[in-house]
């Protein structure tokens, strides 16, 4: 009984999210598409994607306020309300939100430490769970129908209404805040580096010959290794790069494809179209932020690591 | 040599700049994610993971006092039982050796007394065998002193005569010696 309630439920839950969807995505994809056609000076000609740029709103200085930004402090003032009350009140036996919240926590903590070890967790925790749950809940507040729909625009000759400035847009389909969380962490990593190895040390991990050779073979193996420490210096550079363009990618992608399924569906099944692809886009948005964190915290233990083992430096 | 690596790193930086413009990269709102970015994880740390993981660290340091705990009372519960048996049966021991004790005492005490008993049965037989003797002594002695008066008496009515102190006495004792006989 209570499970054919639940089920009847969720399939009243997905027409209305359908509907929602197939109304807004229509609304984007033609706001988005007179945009487009606008600034491409083509007036006829429709394009149902998302601009890559984020829009910009308001401008204080030299700073500009984007609907990415607004995301950004939307779901970081939700995250931090979220923990305050969680942590507000903590009792020995835990209940309700503060359950909840030391589940993820702890949840995070050993699967960490049992990556990366015991020592290097201690450090750097904050940094890897907060970018997990940050992009996961910037993914997740990204697929709420009404982000990208809800703005400014103007009303159509023909009828209904174009957003040209959505109030709100999802915060990793703005390469900004990518690339400004794998920069920070590349200050991060470069901080943990030399208190794990010293700046010796971090030369040495990336130029000094590994193995035991002897004689002709261990010039070789200087040789080889000076040349493959330069290699993993651009590699390391272009770790930010790779990092912010991988989360930016999956994100706008999925963005585009849940417009391109919305107008694919016509006016009558965009919304039925649409329900598979915001499943796949929730199970992305998850998989993206822990490839984010797994990455950033391979990185670390790669470089906080001694040779011939994964066991965190003691420095 | 150095302006062809001077002209191809100015390419990538063009390349570079023009990629970022393409995708919408721009310094200052690049600067206030970043700023955002850190306040939020500072934020988290201050006031999400340190109170949590603390009092996770504390559970786990109450988990662990707990189980040490527990050992120790399992190990002081063995041997406590182990002391416990021990004076068990240092106690039974103990309990037996008075047992025995006592019906070594007790069957000292029964023989003793029954010894005591048959003695003081003997002197009971005996002091009655004294007082019947002198019973029977003395009945013997009334019933001669009586059968000789009435022998003296008989004799005399029979006789007609009055009998003498002489002849009473010979008559009581000849009385007295047919009894005894």
């Amino acid at each position: 009984m209570q499970f054919r309630f639940r089920l009847i439920l969720a399939v009243v839950f997905a027409l209305i999210v359908g509907w929602t969807t197939q109304v807004f995505a229509q609304e984007t994809a033609h706001g988005a598409g007179q945009e487009a056609a606008l600034e491409a000076g083509h007036g006829g000609e429709e394009h149902h994607t998302l601009p890559l740029k984020p829009a910009e709103l308001l401008h204080i200085g030299p700073f500009t306020i984007t609907n990415s930004m607004m995301v950004t402090w939307f779901v970081a003032v939700g995250i931090i309300l979220l923990a305050q009350l969680a942590t507000r009140k903590i009792k020995p036996v835990p209940t309700g939100l503060q359950n909840f919240w030391e589940w993820m926590v702890e949840s995070l903590h050993n699967f960490l430490e049992s990556m990366i070890g015991r020592d290097l967790v201690k450090k750097t925790f904050w940094f890897f769970a907060t970018v997990f749950i940050f992009i996961l809940c910037l993914n997740w507040f990204g697929l709420i129908p009404g982000v990208g729909t809800i703005g400014w625009g103007h009303h159509n000759p023909g009828g209904g209404f174009t957003v040209t400035r959505p109030l709100l847009r999802g915060a990793n389909a703005d390469l900004n805040l990518t690339f400004a969380m794998a920069c920070t962490f590349f200050v991060c990593w470069i901080v943990w580096a030399v208190q794990a190895n010293g700046v010796g040390g971090v030369i040495t991990h990336l130029f000094a010959p590994k193995g035991n050779t002897k004689g002709v073979l261990k010039l070789l193996m200087i040789f080889i290794f000076f040349i493959v420490g330069w290699l993993e210096i651009v590699s390391i550079l272009f770790r930010p790069i790779s990092l912010s363009f991988r989360l930016f990618g999956n994100v706008y992608a999925g963005e585009i494809m849940l417009e391109s399924m919305a107008v694919a569906g016509g006016q009558f099944f965009a919304w039925l179209i649409s329900i598979p692809f915001y499943f796949l886009e929730v199970l992305v948005g998850f998989v993206q932020a822990l490839v984010f964190m797994l990455l950033t915290a391979v990185f670390t233990l790669l470089i906080a690591s001694h040779e011939g083992g994964h066991e965190p430096a003691h420095h | 040599m150095n302006i062809a690596i001077l002209a191809q790193a100015g390419s990538m930086t063009e390349m570079a700049r023009a990629t970022g413009e393409t995708f919408g990269f721009n310094l200052w709102m690049f600067l206030s994610q970043v700023i955002s970015f850190v306040l939020v994880a500072l934020l988290l740390r201050r006031f999400a993971y340190r109170p949590i993981l603390g009092v996770l660290e504390e559970r786990r340091q109450r988990i662990a006092e707990g189980l040490l705990n527990a050992e120790k009372i399992k190990q002081q519960l063995a041997e406590a039982e182990q002391r416990y048996a021990e004076i068990l049966n240092k106690g039974n021991a103990a309990a037996q050796k008075m047992i025995d004790d006592a019906r070594e005492g007790a069957s000292h005490l029964a023989e003793r007394k029954q010894q005591e008993a048959i003695v003081a049965a003997e002197q009971i037989v005996a002091k009655a065998r004294e007082a019947s003797a002198i019973e029977h002594e003395r009945t013997m002695l009334e019933l001669k002193r009586e059968l000789g008066r009435l022998v003296v008496d008989t004799t005399a009515k029979v006789t007609g005569k009055v009998l003498n102190s002489d002849d009473q006495r010979r008559l009581q004792e000849e009385a007295a010696r047919q009894i005894a006989s």
